[in-house]
């Protein structure tokens, strides 16, 4: 039998990591938008070829992948709202759940997990190398802020790449949709996409777009806090990979539930 | 001649070039160590170390491992919490300085980690130029130039485009001792620029030390295990053990000193005879 001292002391150990884990995330975070707003007075103006080749890595290369499974999810939703609303007859009326449910729900947070499992590792796996290599204390010593030069770029990247990835997959998403329920409803696509605009406000977008931009937010954070905390060789760059897939995913599913929570009340 | 012959003639040499300790002693101080302690947690690593170094010295860093050698190196580099007060590199005081400052402390030093460091997505002339891509405006061309030159005093010219990863060992670590000068310091860090190197090639790595000093007037400080490296190249040697300086002088004098705990050192003795048995079982007992 475990001892329940010890169990508690756990416990207690692991709350004062985790603390101290989004502490050092909050002034990794801060830091990076400093040398963002900061940096030129320095003479170290976060570059902004290293933030579009971060864009290009993040985005453009995750656009095939991103169109795949946003029209995935809109078959997926058109099928099953057809399916449940056809138990009231209610078919006609398929466009207003799955426009919601698209723009609110399902854009950000499976572009959000998509870049997490993507591009999250990448960041963590390339700082942990960077940390055990010394090529971070290398940047300290030469006087490059290795804030400024390795998580500025990527932190912008995200938090641009992700709502835009976003913004696609509602238009994949609703296309595909719209091509499923106007095909098996016999009506005209154009009167699909006419509902579907009548009903979407702009602040269903937005809400859409600003989590997405909070997911990009914790999938950088997550990456290079994971990263830069890398202990032991080549063993240690697994783990941290690994962890820092699990908690951005985790972190993006919790933050969309309070986010859901607090914008519905 | 065989090797040992040319190793001992550049000895020679050098200990011929040796500037005589009155003009070393006229000399500003580059590097100022002021009573520093330091401790991981509850275990301190060093105790009062007190070292000067000065303008165009080399001065080698030695002791038994874990000793402190590689802490005491990254608190003179900045790469430890700044403590007012307790080093002065170039006449500035690191723990006073505001980040500004700091940061231009930096640019007038070099640092060559002891497994190079380089950055494994960069060639080697990417690395090299780094430091001058970020830190200045020059214009490509300028630091293409630069960065050739500094790889050719290092013997790399021509092998700026490889990557770090086609390196052999003792190239990468003459890549990075190029990338730590490309911006003309006027003090450079070596730690453990021998290690895992053969003899030749580590001679060789020798000669561009006293290259760079003699060429380019930096004052060098090098952490090194290599007993004929640092009788080679040192104008003073310090040897820490167990966190605290045993001796700080001239080779000869270090050499032909009495201290047993030094010739121990110096000739790779194993110090197990030395042992106090009581103190050897309270530590198997693990306090
Ligand atoms: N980050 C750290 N946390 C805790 N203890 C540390 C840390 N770094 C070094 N130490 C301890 O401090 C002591 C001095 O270590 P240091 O690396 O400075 O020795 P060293 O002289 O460079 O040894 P080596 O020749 O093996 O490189 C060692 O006992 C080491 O265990
Ligand atoms: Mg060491």
């Amino acid at each position: 039998m475990a001892n329940p001292a010890k169990i508690f002391e756990s416990i207690g150990k692991r709350t004062v990591a985790g603390l101290d884990e989004m502490g050092y995330a909050a002034a990794i975070f801060f830091e990076a938008i400093y040398w963002t707003l900061a940096g030129w007075r320095y003479r170290q103006p976060v570059r902004v070829s290293a933030t579009f080749a971060a864009m290009m890595q993040f985005g453009v290369a995750a656009l095939p992948i991103a169109t795949l499974l946003a029209a995935t999810i809109g078959l997926m939703l058109a099928i099953q709202s057809l399916y449940s609303l056809s138990i009231f007859g209610a078919q006609s009326y398929a466009y207003f759940g799955i426009a919601f449910a698209v723009v609110r729900e399902f854009s950000p947070m499976i572009m959000g997990i998509l870049i997490a499992g993507r591009s999250g590792s990448a960041i963590a796996a390339r700082l942990a190398t960077m940390s055990i290599n010394q090529e971070v204390d290398a940047l300290q010593v030469m006087g490059i802020n290795p804030v400024r030069f390795l998580v500025s770029p990527v932190l912008i990247a995200l938090v641009i790449v992700v709502p835009c990835l976003a913004m696609w997959a509602n238009l994949v998403s609703l296309t595909a949709a719209g091509l499923y329920v106007s095909a098996e409803l016999n009506q005209s696509f154009g009167a699909y996409v006419n509902d579907t605009i009548e009903v979407l406000q702009t602040g269903d977008v937005w809400q859409g777009i600003g989590k997405a931009a909070l997911f990009g937010i914790i999938i950088a954070l997550v990456g290079v806090v994971n990263g830069s905390t890398v202990q032991g060789g080549a063993e240690g760059v697994g783990k941290v990979t690994t962890r820092s897939v699990v908690m951005s995913i985790s972190l993006i599913i919790v933050a969309d539930m309070i986010f859901g929570f607090m914008t519905t009340q | 001649m065989t090797m040992t012959d040319a190793h001992l003639s550049a000895e020679a040499i050098n200990q011929a070039n040796r500037p005589s300790a009155a003009e070393i002693a006229s000399r500003r101080k580059v590097i100022e160590v002021d009573s520093l302690d330091w401790s991981f947690g509850p275990r301190q690593v060093l105790f009062d170390i007190n070292l000067d170094v000065r303008e165009g010295e080399i001065m080698v860093i030695m002791g038994g491992s874990g000793s402190g050698k590689t802490t005491l190196l990254r608190h003179l580099v900045g790469l430890m919490p700044p403590m007012p007060g307790k080093i002065k590199l170039l006449g500035k005081d690191m723990g006073a300085l505001s980040r500004m400052q700091l940061l231009e402390l930096k640019r007038r030093i070099g640092v060559a980690f002891q497994f190079g460091a380089l950055f494994s997505s960069m060639s080697v002339s990417e690395n090299v130029k780094l430091p001058l891509r970020e830190l200045t405006d020059l214009e490509e061309r300028t630091m293409d130039i630069m960065a050739n030159m500094k790889l050719e005093v290092c013997n790399l010219s021509g092998f700026g485009h490889l990557m770090p990863s086609d390196l052999s060992g003792g190239m990468m670590k003459r890549a990075s001792i190029a990338r730590a000068i490309v911006m003309d310091p006027k003090l450079i860090f070596l730690d453990e620029p021998s290690s895992g190197l053969d003899p030749v090639v580590s001679s060789a790595l020798d000669d561009l030390i006293l290259k760079l000093r003699d060429a380019m007037d930096i004052s060098v400080v090098v952490v090194s295990h290599d007993v004929e490296s640092a009788y080679k190249i040192a104008d003073r040697i310090t040897i820490l053990d167990k966190g605290q300086i045993l001796i700080s002088d001239r080779v000869d004098a270090v050499r032909n000193s009495t201290n047993e705990r030094v010739q121990n050192l110096l000739h790779r003795r194993s110090e197990q005879a030395e042992i106090d048995p009581t103190e050897y079982l309270r530590r198997l007992a693990g306090d």
